[in-house]
Formats: structure tokens, C-alpha cells, sequence
């Protein structure tokens, strides 16, 4: 398989991940400094602080503003970033975190920049923790007992158990104690959530009227002055607008490019495209509230009769990889040896008929005089024709094994609303972002069913929920892979999803922009090592 | 006899022999529009009876966006490899029931509002005018987008603001029309022969010499719910893929007119364009010919 193009929409990042900066050395690496990078990004975030935002524009954002304790290198090497060292005790249940002295946050204008401590520490944990606060990383850390603080520049935290690769998970993004107005928990309406003060390489400068983010190197960056001046973020409601910007130099840089727009690109010897893998995929979620939808056999029907190889050949040329089951192919969960289901109506006609349905007089088939006709529901927001392409050409496959598919298009608020909250949907679309911590147990684990939880489709099978407990437990990688690899090959027979496909991201940029390093989901990681030669900038 | 003298009258504007001393330019204005009508009855036929060169959801992967004239499809493909003719002369099923339904609403309450407001004058007259004014200071495109925030993006809830904000222009129409007839002696005459008030209004005033206005009207009233139904497919609130609208088929092509592929939103638009002209045209023409000739 070759490359993709994302594009379907992020869904809400299920577990924010692991990989924080493995930052190039200090500015002295003899490479220039100064510029200025301007990216589009296809709207704009609501929130840009770590904790509350939990779209993949903010994201982007808070790697430049942020640390977190610990870092990832791009060997997946866990190498150490606001903390200099640590010590896990034997049995370990207590991590102690050695935080390095010499790191103050960004300062506010007209104030003294506040040096960073332990304090900062605890209270990130604990605002995120609380039950107040709006945000999606909370499951991600309900692991940890305890946060402690032992002196200035020093903290400790203690387990309820001992879990594997724990200290991957102190990746987390600090903020500090001074920031939020409401010291016990953040909610969307706290001005920090738009004006936030970081670590990071590069420092908040404004937000503008018009929704530019501007950030501006961080002078005294404890890593060493980032090479680039300033990062701009400019929204764009239009992808086509915003490649246009690309090849007319308004942006230097799209984080994503569209399909569509790639040929373009390719062809122009000025700006560079540039591959990225994601842990990402697109799938048909079903709702097994619906009764029609209860029988795996209908499910797997489904996914038989959906020619997922051609929509991957004529929508994204090819850009992708079929999947089989519920990890992104890169991840070291992935088992190779379940094979996607071949496109095959025959047996998905078959399947249908073992389920007790038959056609009926207008071709849908029937089950005790209930027609086989679901709603499928699609938000309209981003990227709405790739989406759309794929949710017609389902609707269409469907059809053809006598399945009625309603599509509905929704606006994304009202989309989440019904598919997360009130669960009135037969089927939706989406994509699921992962970390490699490739943790599925959100989607698939029937504890998750219920108002705003990702099992959403209310799935629930005694046997998953044991295998998901199991893994969790779990301290020994190679028995957790073993663990991930049945639970892929038995989601895969389940067909709680249709699963789709994994499309390659790619990111275009001009070529003046050098030592560009990208990281998977959280891009901007490596970037205070990028810089612009100096007759260009 | 007094009663000679209103059948003359009647007549006068009853009579077929106005194409004869039409003008060439209206005529052609005229003879495109009719055709241009004839095309969409047809078209709307053709749609509703199923006899369609391709099934409109049928798609060919092999051939996304295809030219005119290519793999037997006359006008080409859209993103989907669906066929572009197929889906245009479906594209008139989004608008036409909708429309007429639009435009009967416009005439009615605009026949009524306008023979209120010119026959009694008065206070019916001036709450006529204040209700228009109200209905015509509003933008039409928030109200339209308005109703669909209250309601859901129906093409149907959609017509019946259109008709209804319509409506003030025709009522004036008819009122100006009202008033001048008034002081004309056929109605003096058929008042005082004792023939009842909503005869003379229906009959003699709206039918003998007012269905000339409410014709031009209706025509001009289709050319503008063509449009606010494909602006609103355009931007989505309208009618909703998989249903082809002439709107949405723009939409969905115009993500690929920087990319070469200017066909599957040009053949629509053109669409849009001929025919909104027709009407147009049709109106005009008509204008012409029947009202300037009184």
C-alpha cells in the first residue's frame, strides 16, 4: 500500500498521546535563526490551552506552547524534558520526577517570568483530574493514586497499580499554578483556555480578530532558542482557499493536504510534500440498539458488501490501507495475519438470508415485516465531499445486497449530539486519532456505554470486555500484544465497525523550510529544530 | 346599451390577436422562454415517470469526472461518476413542485391583498401597504435561513416564505391594477347593474385584466425560486445529496475547478443560467406584448 491523504474528520483524539519533544539541541547547532513560518489549518480551535481543547488544531498548538515531564524521541525513546531524571521504586507503583531548576514559564506582558515547579505539577494533575473540568484526558489517567510534591523541584506519584509503560503516560502537558482564574478546575469560560502561558519553545503572543494565532520564539527555551522566529496559525474555511494561499506564498505550510490537491502539488518543484503516518482510521460505527442491527451476521454483511478497495483507489488514489480490525495498521497492536474481508455480495447476501431476512417486493430485504432500512448520520463540517464520496459509494454497496441507507448530513454539533448523547443513529462515520498506546477499551468495553462515552454504539460482548480487563492488567508487553492481537481478530468477526481504511497525511510546505521533521498526530514536536536559510527568510 | 359597451370593453383585452402585432424582439424573448418551460415540463416528466438515460445514483468509479461525449455518457460524470444528464434533468424535481407551490402562494395572497387594499382603499388599504412594507424591509435570505433554524431545511417550508415575501410586490401590482380600472365605466356599469362585489372582482377585474400580470408575475416567481432553491442547495440547506439539485451538483463540482475539472460545475450552472434566463425572458417578453399593448 502506499500513502494517504487524510481527510475524513478528526473525531474527538481518543487517548491524547505519548510522543512529546525529542527537541534538537540549542540554536548553536550552527543552523540560522530567524523567519517566520505562517501554516493554515481548516478552521479554527476553540480552546488552545492542553486540557480543555481536544481538536487536532489545538493540539498542534499546545506541542509549541507546552512541555510535559517526560518526552518521547522519534526512536520512541522516553527522554527527559521538564523533568531531568526519575526513579521508579521496585515494585513500581511510585514514580518520583527530579524536575530541572533552570525553566520558567513564558512571561505575561509587563511581568517577570515565573519560574516553573513542583507545584505547577501537582496542580496540572489535579485540574485535570477534577471532576469539574472539561476534558478528554481524564481515563488516561485514572491510574495514578496521587500526586505529590516532596520539595520545590521535586514530585512524586503514586499508582493504584503497577501498569505497563507507565511512565510514557508523564508525557502529559504542564500548566502553571498562576494560570487558570479558577485554581480547582478549568471549564471552557476560564480566560486561560485562549490566553494560556507555557514552557514551550514558542510563547502565546495574540490571538487576532480574525483567528491567527501568533507565537513567537521563546528566547530563554531551556532546550535552547528554537531556530524560527515566529509560528503563525491562520484558519481557513476553505481547503481549496487555503491551498490556493500555499501556491501563492500568503502560507508557507498546510498541515494537511487535501486529496484532491496533492496532484498539484507533487507536480511543483517549490514546495515539498511530505508523507506522514497517523494513527488514525475511518469505519462505519453500527448501533446495536437497533434490533436489526444486533446480529454480528448483518454487521459482517455490511462489510462484505462495501468494495473498500475501490473507494480507497478512485477517492484517495490509493493513498491508504484497507484495515481489518480496530488498531491503525502502524501500531504495534495490529494483527497482519486477519486479512481484510474480500468484497464478496454474494456472501453477504448469504449472511443476510442466515439472519432470518428475504427480499422483499421492492428489493430491501425483511425480517418479521421489518424493512432493512437505517439511518445513516454524517456531520457536514470538515471535508465534506471526500466524506461524502465514501458515505454515497456506502449507501450505494448497500443497496445493492438490499439494504436502504437514509443518509442524513448533520451539522457537527447537532451530529454529536445525536450520535454521543442521545444515540439516534443506525449507523455513523468518523474517525478514530489514536496514541500508540493503541488503548481501545473506550470503544469497545461495555462500561463505556452511556451519554458522551465512545461506545457509542452500545456494543457489549462478555468475551471483549474480559480480553480489554485482561490487557489492562496486563504487565508484560508481548502478552498484551498477544491479548490485542485476539481482540482484533474477534472485533473483526464482531463487526462492531465496518472498518475502513488508514489514509497517509500529507503535509506541503515551501521549500525554503528546511530540517522539517514531523511527528505523527502531534506535528509541530520537533519543531524548534526546523529552520529557514537566511537569504529566504 | 350599457351593456354593450362593457362586453367591448371585456373583449377588448380578451381577444388572441396580440402575437400578431407583438414586436420581433419580444417575440424571440417569448419563443426561448416557452421552449425553455417546455424543457423543464419535460425534464420534470422524465424525472417523476423514471425514464432516465442512467440510474442517478449509479456510480461509475472507473470514470470520475468524465468529459462530454465519453463511455456513453453525454454530458460526462460528476465526482461520484454519476451521470451529469441524468442528475440535471432530476435536478428539476428539486425545484419545480416547490416552486409552482411558491408561486401559488405569491398570487394568491398577493391577488387578495392587492384587490383589498385597491377596491375598499381605505383602512384595509393601509394596513395592505403597512403589511407589505413590514414583510419587504426584511431580507429574504435571513428569513428563509431563519425558518430553517426553526424548523429543519425543508425545500417546502423554504417555498413558502418565498411566497409569502413574494407576495407584497404582486399585491401592489394588482393594486395599481385595481385602481386604474376603477375609474373605468365597465365597472361603474357592472356595479350598477347590481352585479355582486366578488363577481366583479373575480371575474371581470382579476380574470378579464389581471390575468396578463399574474402570468408575468408567476414566471418571474419561478425564476426566483430557482434561484433561492439552488443558492440554498448551493450552501447546503437546501435539497441534500444523494438528491441531485442543480445547486448541490455546482457545489459539489466547484471543489475540483481549481484542479482542471471545470465540467461537473459548469454544466449546471449553465443549466441554472438558461433557464433562470428563460423565465426571465418569458416575463419580459410577455410584459411587453400583453400589459404596454393596454
Amino acid at each position: 500500500m502506499r500513502l494517504i491523504k487524510i481527510t475524513i474528520l478528526f473525531l474527538i483524539p481518543v487517548c491524547m498521546g505519548l510522543i512529546t519533544s525529542a527537541h534538537a539541541t540549542s540554536s548553536n547547532d550552527g543552523r540560522p535563526v530567524g523567519g517566520m513560518l505562517n501554516y493554515g489549518e481548516y478552521g479554527r480551535p476553540a480552546t488552545i490551552d492542553p486540557i480543555t481543547s481536544n481538536d487536532m488544531i489545538a493540539l498542534r498548538i499546545s506541542e509549541l506552547l507546552f512541555n510535559g515531564l517526560v518526552g518521547i524521541n522519534a526512536k520512541q525513546e522516553i527522554v527527559p524534558e521538564l523533568a531531568q531524571k526519575w526513579d521508579v521504586s521496585p515494585d513500581g507503583s511510585v514514580y518520583t520526577f527530579y524536575l530541572r531548576p533552570d525553566v520558567k514559564w513564558h512571561p505575561r506582558p509587563g511581568e517577570e517570568a515565573k519560574p516553573f515547579t513542583a507545584n505547577d505539577v501537582v496542580f496540572t494533575y489535579n485540574i485535570m483530574m477534577h471532576p469539574k473540568t472539561v476534558t478528554s484526558l481524564k481515563v488516561r489517567y485514572e491510574f495514578i493514586q496521587e500526586a505529590k510534591k516532596i520539595d520545590e523541584h521535586t514530585v512524586q506519584f503514586i499508582l493504584k497499580r503497577p501498569i505497563l509503560n507507565a511512565l510514557a503516560k508523564f508525557t502529559f502537558k504542564i500548566i502553571p499554578e498562576f494560570g487558570p482564574q479558577n485554581s480547582l478546575y478549568l471549564r471552557r469560560d476560564d480566560p486561560f483556555v485562549r490566553n494560556p502561558v507555557g514552557t514551550g519553545p514558542y510563547r502565546l503572543v495574540e490571538t487576532t480578530a480574525n483567528g491567527e494565532v501568533v507565537m513567537e520564539a521563546n528566547q530563554s527555551y531551556f532546550m535552547g532558542r528554537p531556530h524560527i522566529d515566529k509560528f503563525v496559525a491562520k484558519p481557513f474555511a476553505d481547503q481549496n482557499i487555503m491551498n490556493q494561499a500555499l501556491m501563492f506564498n500568503s502560507i508557507d505550510m498546510t498541515v494537511l493536504v487535501n486529496p484532491r490537491d496533492i496532484p498539484e502539488l507533487q507536480g511543483d518543484k517549490r514546495y515539498v510534500l511530505q508523507p506522514y503516518n497517523a494513527l488514525s482510521y475511518a469505519f462505519f460505527g453500527y448501533n446495536t440498539r437497533n434490533p436489526l442491527l444486533v446480529d454480528k451476521r448483518v454487521r459482517k454483511a455490511f462489510t462484505l458488501a462495501i468494495n473498500r478497495e475501490e473507494m480507497l483507489d478512485s477517492f484517495f488514489n490509493s493513498r491508504g490501507t484497507v484495515i481489518s480490525g480496530p488498531f491503525a495498521p502502524g501500531s504495534w497492536a495490529y494483527n497482519l495475519d486477519v486479512r481484510p474481508d474480500p468484497y464478496d455480495t454474494d456472501r453477504a447476501r448469504a449472511l443476510l438470508q442466515e439472519a432470518g431476512f428475504s427480499q422483499g417486493d421492492d428489493g430491501i430485504m425483511v425480517k418479521d415485516g421489518k424493512r432493512l432500512s437505517l439511518s445513516l448520520k454524517v456531520p457536514i463540517a470538515k471535508e465534506s465531499e471526500a466524506t461524502k464520496r465514501v458515505v454515497l459509494a456506502f449507501k450505494n454497496y448497500l443497496k445493492k445486497v438490499g439494504a436502504e441507507v437514509n443518509v442524513e448530513f448533520m451539522e457537527w454539533q447537532a451530529w454529536k449530539e445525536a450520535v454521543f448523547q442521545n444515540h439516534e443513529f443506525d449507523i455513523m462515520f468518523a474517525s478514530w486519532v489514536f496514541d500508540d498506546s493503541a488503548d481501545i477499551s473506550s470503544l469497545f468495553h461495555s462500561a463505556e456505554i452511556g451519554p458522551w462515552k465512545n461506545n457509542f454504539g452500545a456494543y457489549s460482548n462478555p468475551e471483549i470486555d474480559g480480553l480489554i480487563a485482561e490487557a489492562k492488567l496486563s504487565l508484560d508487553h508481548e502478552k498484551k500484544r498477544t491479548i490485542y492481537r485476539k481482540l482484533h481478530a474477534m472485533l473483526s468477526e464482531e463487526s462492531p465497525y465496518t472498518f475502513l481504511w488508514t489514509l497517509t497525511n500529507y503535509a506541503g510546505y515551501n521549500k525554503k523550510i528546511r530540517h522539517v521533521n514531523i511527528h505523527p498526530y502531534k506535528f509541530f514536536t520537533f519543531a524548534d529544530s526546523w529552520y529557514i536559510p537566511e537569504g529566504k527568510q | 346599451m350599457l351593456f354593450r359597451q362593457f362586453q367591448v370593453e371585456i373583449s377588448e383585452s380578451n381577444q388572441l390577436s396580440w402575437w400578431r402585432t407583438a414586436g420581433r424582439k419580444n417575440k424571440i424573448y417569448v419563443i426561448y422562454g416557452l421552449a425553455v418551460v417546455l424543457a423543464v415540463l419535460v425534464s420534470y416528466g422524465l424525472g417523476a415517470l423514471h425514464w432516465l438515460p442512467h440510474d442517478p445514483d449509479d456510480m461509475n468509479f472507473d470514470s470520475l469526472m468524465a468529459g462530454p461525449f465519453t463511455g456513453g455518457y453525454l454530458l460526462g460524470t460528476d465526482f461520484m461518476g454519476r451521470d451529469l444528464l441524468t442528475r440535471l434533468i432530476l435536478g428539476t424535481q428539486a425545484y419545480f413542485l416547490p416552486g409552482l407551490m411558491a408561486i401559488a402562494i405569491a398570487l394568491v395572497l398577493g391577488a387578495v391583498l392587492g384587490v383589498s387594499a385597491g377596491y375598499r382603499g381605505g383602512r384595509v388599504d393601509t394596513v395592505v401597504v403597512y403589511c407589505n412594507n413590514l414583510i419587504d424591509s426584511f431580507p429574504r435570505l435571513i428569513l428563509v435561513l431563519l425558518v430553517i433554524a426553526a424548523f429543519k431545511p425543508d425545500i417546502y417550508y423554504i417555498m413558502a416564505v418565498v411566497g409569502v415575501t413574494a407576495a407584497p410586490l404582486v399585491a401592489s401590482l394588482v393594486k395599481g391594477k385595481v385602481l386604474f380600472l376603477r375609474q373605468k365605466n365597465f365597472i361603474e356599469s357592472a356595479i350598477a347593474l347590481g352585479i355582486p362585489a366578488r363577481v366583479i372582482i373575480i371575474k371581470h377585474i382579476l380574470w378579464y385584466n389581471c390575468r396578463a400580470l399574474l402570468l408575468i408575475q408567476a414566471t418571474l416567481g419561478m425564476a426566483e425560486a430557482i434561484l433561492i432553491e439552488t443558492s440554498l442547495s448551493y450552501l447546503g440547506f437546501g435539497v441534500q445529496e444523494p438528491i441531485p439539485s442543480w445547486g448541490n451538483m455546482v457545489q459539489a463540482g466547484a471543489n475540483y475547478l481549481l484542479q482542471g475539472n471545470f465540467w461537473p460545475s459548469t454544466a449546471p450552472a449553465l443549466a441554472i443560467l438558461f433557464t433562470v434566463l428563460g423565465f426571465h425572458l418569458l416575463g419580459d417578453g410577455l410584459n411587453d406584448i400583453l400589459e404596454r399593448q393596454q
